[in-house]
């Protein structure tokens, strides 16, 4: 009787002190977490009369670049993407926000209007591990594990505003 | 025992002096009346309001850094956009006081100082010093350079007092977050030490060292 | 499992070992009271220093033009929790040089600072130094009205020895005002050395120095209320468990105390005028050291003469420093003391009188006040001599009984 007694109150100092140890760190984990500021939602906004057709235009949003993808009006790709999910959500677009950081391992994919290698038509082409993107942001070729990320976006005024839900809700 | 007394009830009796109420030291005392400090006590209510009697009384010379809320002449200034895009909404010191140092210097110019940023002014003169200080200037403290521009206008500038509330103080959720975290801290730390208290007993018991 | 990897490590490491010689095979008197946790507490409370501080070192920026805000919107407004590891800091410096007070004024009234046990008491007198320049330096770091200019008055103390007849001739006391400035005026220089020293100097010197002081503590074995010696074998009672759950329970209580401060009552710790910007331009209405120096303060103040001021408030630390060869009686402990137990009194009134007239303003009776309080404290250290003079009479009477 009086050992599970004693057992018991072991156990719970043991336990109540493994909740103050966790109520410690709590706090001190958290800390690191992002800061307000960072996470309140970033709105870039972009005229995209500004951008000559054909151009690309990089801009910062959220501390990430993102691409300003200026296409020409009724645009004929010649190229062929593994799969076609960004073309899809894109369609009818011609201005639209692209985020500029390889799926593959992070680095920022280069504009080739002229094309690059054996793709003669625009596309993107990460420099890092040789990736290619069609201008939709559609692997064509090499490593990537997926399409470029596409930050929420709207039109408005010929302005395309990133960062607020549009014609793309949220980031995919 | 009158020993452990004595030295307990003078050491009680000099850090309530020094950390909780010293009734020796003096202290200014503002009187504010009951329904004003209502108002400036009721940020949820008033502190929007507030703000934007800030920014038409207020704003011409004063800033609240913290608020991202500048003084007009730099508001108005395009280049306060891309700073703000460069460095976030706050603007460092040094660089908001650098780009726009000749709009602060038309203020200095005007006042003879600077106005001061209002960002902690409510930490550190209280919501009775500000609402006598704003209706009043020359009254609080006579000479200064302050314009009496809210004389006879109490309820409003209550209300740009409940503003700088907000912005120096934490949100009233915050705030009840915090007391609630104060309380669970306390109550932990005192159940532990009762525990820790009793086991000891127990043991020692057992030990034969009662 | 767990088990397994713990004897895996213990058996080449020897821990238990360890703990077995240090912490259970030690043994301390039964009978000690509860001040004797002042220590631990102490202890405790360097140790919240430690990691609130190296937390707050992540986002503050020593830059004169960058620290004010990096404390009050990065700090405490920006990034999640470090309002609280910040009131943690601040009410944990005040909480800590409190305990070490209470600390040194229970080494006080048991005598714990004689034979054989002066040299933990000259380390003690050092650690309490070194925290109270570190509490100094720590003080300017929020760049705050109340910081600037409290460290513009420390920093003219010095110059004190300038009004001296001879010796202010040759302005050793200008010189030292300027080296601790590293210039002039208050600025960019004195602030990055500050945080350099607030961070890392003076913080290894008390860590080295908590080091040998303990070490001193179990060297000499701990004193004991009573003031004499106990025979180990016969009267301790093991370290483990005996006094770690007993003043562990102490340590919890202490916390709760501490943390009801933290999140209920900072006001003084983070005092009103110090959320306005430093201003070299305009100094605020009521400027007074914090409270841990407001006892020197107050002798500085009291006594008309600039330097005599000086050399009185030095004296009242040396006399600390040399407590244990100015009282060099046979008896120890206050309790078997009644004469020193009455200066004893005089010191903890005076000491505390001369704080709370810190506080108030600087009038006529008040530095009539003062004066007298700076006698009684000067009068306790002096009476030691007289006092152990008088108890070596007693002893020899009694045959050299110590009781």
């Amino acid at each position: 009787m009086e050992t599970s007694r004693r057992d018991l109150m072991g156990l719970a100092i043991g336990g109540l002190g493994v909740i103050g140890a966790l109520g410690v760190l709590y706090p001190i984990v958290k800390t690191l977490a992002p800061s307000a500021a960072s996470l309140a939602g970033a709105l870039v906004e972009v005229d995209v009369n500004s951008i000559p057709e054909g151009q690309v235009r990089v801009v910062s949003w959220k501390g990430k670049p993102v691409f300003v993808v200026k296409l020409p009006q009724g645009l004929q790709w010649g190229g062929k993407a593994k799969e076609e999910k960004n073309s899809k959500l894109l369609q009818g677009q011609n201005a639209f926000a692209l985020v500029a950081v390889c799926t593959h391992l992070g680095c920022v994919p280069l504009w080739k209007p002229q094309g690059e290698a054996e793709f003669n038509y625009p596309v993107f082409h990460c420099p890092c591990h040789g990736g290619f993107y069609s201008p939709w942001g559609d692997v064509v070729a090499g490593p990537p594990p997926r399409a470029l990320h596409i930050p929420p976006q709207a039109i408005r005024d010929g302005k395309l505003l990133i960062g607020e839900p549009g014609f793309i809700k949220e980031l995919t | 025992m009158i020993k452990t007394v004595f030295f307990t009830a003078i050491s009680l009796i000099f850090f309530y002096i020094i950390w909780i109420n010293n009734f020796f030291a003096h202290k200014e005392k503002y009187e504010m009346p009951a329904q004003y400090a209502r108002i400036a006590e009721d940020v949820k209510s008033y502190a929007r309001e507030g703000k934007q009697l800030f920014e038409q009384n207020c704003q011409a010379c004063h800033s609240v850094r913290y608020d991202s809320v500048y003084i007009s002449a730099v508001q108005a200034n395009p280049k306060l956009k891309t700073l703000q895009e460069k460095y976030g909404k706050v603007l460092p010191k040094d660089v908001y006081e650098g780009v726009f140092n000749e709009d602060l210097m038309a203020l200095k110019e005007s006042f003879g100082k600077v106005p001061p940023d209002l960002s902690t002014i409510y930490l550190v003169k209280g919501k009775e010093y500000l609402f006598n200080f704003t209706l009043e200037p020359q009254k609080v403290l006579p000479g200064t350079s302050m314009p009496a521009v809210m004389t006879g206008r109490p309820e409003e500038t209550a209300k740009i007092v409940a503003y700088l509330k907000s912005v120096s103080e934490p949100t009233p959720e915050e705030k009840s977050k915090r007391v609630l975290m104060g309380i669970g801290t306390i109550a932990y730390l005192v159940v532990m030490g009762i525990l820790i208290w009793l086991w000891k007993g127990k043991i020692l018991k057992r030990m034969g060292l009662h | 499992m767990l088990g397994r990897l713990g004897r895996w490590i213990d058996e080449r490491a020897h821990l238990s070992e360890l703990w077995q010689s240090q912490m259970v095979d030690y043994k301390v008197p039964k009978n000690l009271t509860f001040p004797y946790a002042f220590g631990i507490m102490a202890l405790v409370a360097f140790a919240i220093q430690v990691i609130s501080g190296i937390f707050l070192t992540m986002y503050y920026q020593p830059d004169v033009n960058k620290a004010f805000d990096s404390v009050n919107y990065t700090i405490m407004k920006e990034v999640p929790f470090m309002w609280l590891i910040r009131q943690v800091h601040a009410a944990g410096a005040n909480f800590f040089l409190a305990v070490v007070y209470l600390h040194i004024f229970t080494g006080i009234y048991y005598n714990a600072y004689k034979k054989p046990r002066e040299l933990t008491w000259i380390v003690g007198w050092l650690i309490y130094f070194v925290l109270l320049t570190t509490a100094l330096t720590g003080y300017l770091l929020p760049w705050g009205q109340l910081s600037y200019w409290g460290m513009v008055v420390t920093a003219e103390i010095p110059t004190s020895i300038d009004s001296a007849p001879i010796i202010g001739k040759l302005k050793i006391g200008e010189t030292i005002s300027l080296w601790m400035k590293g210039g002039y005026e208050i600025g960019q220089i004195t602030l990055g050395r500050f945080f350099g020293l607030h961070i890392w100097l003076l913080p290894l010197i008390l860590l080295l120095l908590v080091g040998i002081h303990l070490y001193l503590v179990r060297a000499a074995g701990i004193s004991n209320p009573e003031g004499r010696e106990i025979d180990k074998k016969k009267e301790g009672v093991p370290f483990h468990p005996y006094i770690t759950l007993k003043e562990g329970a102490y340590v919890m209580g202490y916390l709760a105390v501490f943390f009801f401060f933290v999140f209920f009552h900072m006001s003084h710790f983070l005092p009103a005028d110090n959320y306005d910007p430093a201003d070299p331009f305009k100094t605020p209405a009521h400027i007074a050291p914090e409270w841990y120096l407001l006892a020197y303060y107050t002798i500085f103040r009291s006594i008309p003469d600039k330097f005599l001021g000086f050399v009185a408030f030095n004296l009242s630390l040396l006399f600390l420093l040399l407590l244990p060869f100015l009282d060099f009686s046979p008896l120890k402990s206050a309790r078997n003391r009644p004469l020193f137990f009455v200066m004893f009194v005089v010191l903890v009134i005076s000491s505390m009188a001369l704080t709370v007239l810190g506080t108030m303003p600087p009038t006529p009776t008040n530095a009539i006040l003062g004066l007298l309080f700076t006698g009684g404290l000067f009068a306790f250290f002096l009476s030691l001599p007289l006092i152990s003079i008088i108890e070596w009479g007693w002893y020899k009477a009694r045959g050299g009984e110590k009781r």
